[in-house]
């Protein structure tokens, strides 16, 4: 089912009542309208004078619906999910952390096949030259040992955006695309937490410090969709160098991008959910494919 | 685009609509208790006791309207049915003989920018 995203870009109090998100005026505390929690994927954060209630979060967090917080830049910077957003928790993870290394070098290898197609997708769309991403392609190898991904990143960036430096805290459209990546991450978190997946545990990413590594390893085919967006709302405001609220509107639309997923076309937000069900049923050994978008 | 891929999702919109007696005391409550599980359900009032609510699907305009159905009292009349979201969208509303603006459509992405927004957009 597609659920709703909620964004909430004002000083606002938001408490529960009858099961439902009741947001309101801070100081008149008259409720300004009510969400169905069931219904809700995603509430996003973004101003320092909002107030939640205990209660509220707690029926959130038994929804499974992730809250993300932004910080003054208004980029996302924390994501609270639920301890438990799978009945079969424990025996999920035991299968999840059980994975044998050939069986994760070889879906790290499908994540990056499935990338390279959408960034060579996403080429094609804007007149660009694929030729050279049909050669990494031909190169990957399990595990991806010889790093065919940033090659054919290097290529993409090149051709897709000119005179562009892909940097984390770099200049527009950079921060564009980190407000996209950090909202499709807290998608794809929620979604492998409601299969009963642990975030923490990648199968390519490892980072110490790093407590999502699986989301990032299974966001990445999901990228050039954020990319999409990105280029589509600068070719639009071709000046605009700030993230406004116009801005990030736009980008917010990322869960109902259309996707082909299993030869069906469907939003990401279900999409992403196919694909963390497809993972888990390739580390149980029902599958040996993970199920990935593609561009349509 | 996206919007009408939303669409394709054949949304629903239920209303109940209720005639429930209230003589006695515990007629009242049943019919409290009716009224409150519609709204903890994710009803809105629409008019007094007819109650409605957006379901993003078919598949899920089923599960409320099972839900309803769990939840009748023992009295009364009660009227539970389905129309899409084009069907709502022709809906004509009025206040006295003056047409009002229906409800809002429900979108997938809400955004709250109620109060103070040119604050925000100094703030920005």
């Amino acid at each position: 089912m597609l659920k709703r995203t909620i964004y909430i870009g004002n000083p606002s109090y938001l408490r529960l009542k009858q099961h439902q998100l009741v947001v309101a005026c801070t100081n008149t505390k008259e409720p300004k309208g009510t969400v169905p929690i069931e219904d809700m994927a995603l509430l996003v954060l973004d101003h320092p004078q909002i107030t939640l209630s205990t209660q509220l979060i707690n029926r959130l967090m038994g929804n499974t619906v992730a809250i993300v917080h932004c910080d003054n830049h208004h980029l996302p910077s924390g994501l609270m999910l639920p301890m438990a957003g799978h009945s079969q928790l424990t025996e999920r993870w035991r299968h999840q952390l059980a994975a044998s290394i050939p069986l994760k070098k070889q879906l790290w290898k499908q994540t990056i096949t499935a990338k390279i197609t959408n960034q060579k997708e996403l080429l094609a769309k804007y007149q660009q030259p694929t030729e050279a991403m049909n050669v990494y392609l031909q190169k990957l190898v399990s595990g991806d040992e010889t790093n065919m991904e940033g090659k054919a990143a290097n290529h993409y960036w090149k051709y897709i955006l000119t005179d562009f430096q892909r940097e984390r805290f770099g200049e527009a459209p950079n921060n564009f695309l980190n407000f996209g990546y950090a909202v499709l991450r807290s998608i794809v978190a929620r979604a492998l937490v409601s299969s009963g997946l642990l975030p923490a545990m990648g199968i390519f990413h490892k980072n110490k410090y790093n407590p999502y590594c699986l989301a990032d390893d299974i966001m990445e085919p999901y990228r050039p969709f954020v990319d999409l967006l990105v280029l589509e709302y600068i070719t639009l405001h071709p000046t605009e160098e700030e993230l406004t609220q116009q801005a990030k509107a736009h980008l917010l639309t990322i869960a109902t991008q259309d996707v082909l997923i299993d030869a069906k076309k469907r939003p990401l937000l279900v999409a992403v959910t196919t694909t963390t069900a497809s993972l888990y049923k390739c580390f149980t050994g029902e599958r040996r494919t993970i199920l990935y978008p593609l561009m349509v | 685009m996206s919007e009408q891929r939303y669409n394709a999702y054949r949304v629903m919109w239920i209303l109940v609509l209720f005639d429930l007696p209230t003589e006695t005391k515990a007629e009242r409550k049943a019919a409290s208790t009716f009224r409150k599980r519609l709204i903890a359900d994710g009803f809105v009032m629409f008019q007094f006791s007819i109650y409605m609510r957006h379901c993003p699907s078919r598949e899920n305009s089923k599960v409320h309207v099972k839900r309803v159905k769990s939840s009748l009292p023992k009295y009364g009349k009660v009227c539970v049915f389905e129309i899409t979201d084009k069907q709502f969208e022709m809906m004509e509303i009025f206040h006295g003989r003056k047409e009002i603006p229906k409800p809002q459509p429900v979108q997938q992405l809400e955004l709250f920018y109620f109060l103070f927004s040119i604050k925000c957009k100094n703030h920005l």
